[in-house]
């Protein structure tokens, strides 16, 4: 089943195309990666999935339901949670109330004045519980800016991946990190990602090849290849365009 | 402008109904601030950061001019004084008048103190943690479900209904509020208050109306030109310590309470 549909999805900034054309399709439960060369529009893709931008032409469904041009919250709400290139984290709070924040965002705790949040016990379990799963129960009461940059980065994906979203989409989790803070990463979105569906954008190709069930390979704004990761070896358009005379 | 109202709210309601008890006047003034905030959010909470700022002060200054010309229900520059002040009862138990400078101190201490509660009670709910994660990353928040701008209006109501209430209390310690309150230095103050306590942080805000009333008693003996010494003070903060008078506690705090940092492991190992 489609969990995930993007129809004739055309978007530019102020007459410069970077889309052009997408129509992509992710399945339910898979791990759909996208790649392509920089400024090839993946994040700006992502953007127009996720409501940063209202695409300029073209549709966006989700479950089913047209969500073009839909706000990021109310995209939240029905169950789509992402993760940022660039780390966007509540730098100034714990790693605690960072995850208590994507805890309470699955739980639909919003306006409540008249408890502390201390006092909700199954939100703290629940927290601590995910603080436990993604190894960060170390570095529980640091604040965000204080950890180290792989733990940052993985907490950044994690405040994505632990609101129990059906759709998850990360956007280059491994960005900047070493070989072993990536191999744990990938490990960390094997779990967390697990019986739900998730779309990652990434430049390692280790990563991709890892995880990734179908690629989609985006060039020049428009879609080149989407197949299996073993189709996508050996299609020559990405070959010539992308991938070119590396090993893999 | 919230400051204002709420203080405007209780004259003018002392004024004009008889026998009003201290509490509801206090209440009404709380109101005021409340509904005038609510009216305004709308459009003011949509902007943020320096935008939010002059649109608030615009708002402020629309304000200070119409209180001018409304005379009539305002008193133009003369504002509104001299309404009786009511005791301070529960019926049936106590009732204290509170005309007697001590005994209105005593007063203003228990609402400041409730106030201080209610706020510091207020950031500790769920909701006051999305507050805060809005201070730090307002996109984040909204890509995990939150609304921000609604949010961000529910926080701009209670703090003008806060701002209420300390107007309404000036008001009634002065028996008088006038245009004056809403005039740009009275806007200005809290944020320059703000600025030199710590921005972003509970107890800088207070930390910083004390060291400001205590400048304003101790320059005052000196020098008329009072403003002069606190825009100095305003200057050197902002230079100096970013974060405010505030973030000298954490600074020393952390040099007293933190465990062996990474420069401690350093110079031990030197």
């Amino acid at each position: 089943m489609t969990i995930l549909e993007t129809k004739g999805l055309y978007h530019d900034f102020s007459g410069l195309e970077v889309l052009f054309d997408v129509n992509l399709e992710v399945v339910e439960g898979e791990r759909h990666a996208i790649i392509g060369p920089n400024g090839a529009g993946k994040t700006t893709l992502f953007n127009v999935i996720t409501g940063t931008y209202k695409p300029s032409r073209g549709q966006v469904f989700f479950k089913g339901i047209d969500i073009t041009g839909e706000k990021p919250f109310k995209l939240a709400r029905i169950g789509m949670g992402r993760s940022f290139q660039i780390t966007s984290t509540f730098h100034r709070l714990t790693t605690f109330q960072n995850l208590r924040m994507a805890v309470m965002s699955r739980l639909g705790i919003r306006f409540n004045f008249h408890r502390k949040v201390d006092k909700l016990q199954h939100v703290t379990d629940e927290t601590d519980e995910v603080c436990g799963r993604i190894n960060l129960d170390g570095e529980r009461d640091i604040p965000a800016e204080l950890l180290s940059y792989g733990k940052h980065r993985s907490l950044e994906a994690s405040l994505a991946m632990a609101g129990d979203k059906e759709l998850v989409m990360l956007d280059e989790p491994t960005a900047g990190m070493s070989r072993d803070e990536t191999h744990f990463a990938v490990e960390l979105i094997r779990r967390l990602t697990e019986d739900k569906t998730m779309v990652i954008i990434e430049h390692d190709m280790d990563v991709i090849f890892s995880l990734a069930d179908r690629i989609t390979v985006l060039h020049y704004g428009s879609i080149l290849a989407t197949g299996s990761p073993e189709e996508i070896k050996n299609n020559q358009d990405v070959k010539d365009a992308y991938l070119g005379d590396l090993e893999v | 402008m919230y400051f204002g109202a709420g203080g405007f709210g209780t004259a003018i309601a002392l004024t004009h109904i008889q026998g009003l008890p201290l509490l509801v006047s206090v209440l009404i003034g709380f109101v005021s601030a409340v509904v005038l905030a609510i009216i305004l959010s709308p459009i003011v909470v949509r902007v943020s950061g320096t935008a939010f700022a002059m649109l608030h002060l615009a708002f402020s200054q629309l304000m200070f001019v119409l209180v001018l010309k409304l005379r009539g229900i305002t008193g133009g520059e003369d504002g509104v004084g001299g309404f009786p002040i009511p005791p301070f009862s529960i019926p049936g138990i106590i009732s204290i008048d509170i005309m007697d400078p001590l005994k209105f101190y005593y007063f203003a201490i228990i609402v400041l103190g409730i106030s201080i509660l209610i706020l510091w009670f207020f950031t500790k709910t769920p909701f006051g943690q999305i507050m805060v994660s809005i201070r730090d990353n307002p996109n984040r928040v909204n890509y995990m479900g939150f609304r921000v701008t609604l949010s961000k209006a529910v926080i701009y109501v209670v703090a003008g209904g806060f701002a209420g209430i300390a107007g309404s209390i000036y008001a009634l310690f002065q028996n008088l509020i006038s245009a004056e309150e809403l005039s740009i230095m009275a806007c200005f103050a809290p944020i320059m208050i703000t600025m030199v306590g710590g921005v972003g942080s509970f107890f800088g805000p207070i930390l910083g109306s004390g060291v400001f009333a205590f400048l304003e008693e101790l320059t005052s003996r000196y020098t008329e030109h009072v403003e002069l010494v606190q825009g100095l003070i305003l200057i050197l903060v902002i230079l100096f310590m970013p974060m405010g008078l505030i973030g000298i506690f954490h600074i020393i705090k952390e040099k007293l309470f933190s465990k062996p940092s990474l420069q401690g492991t350093m110079e031990s190992a030197s």
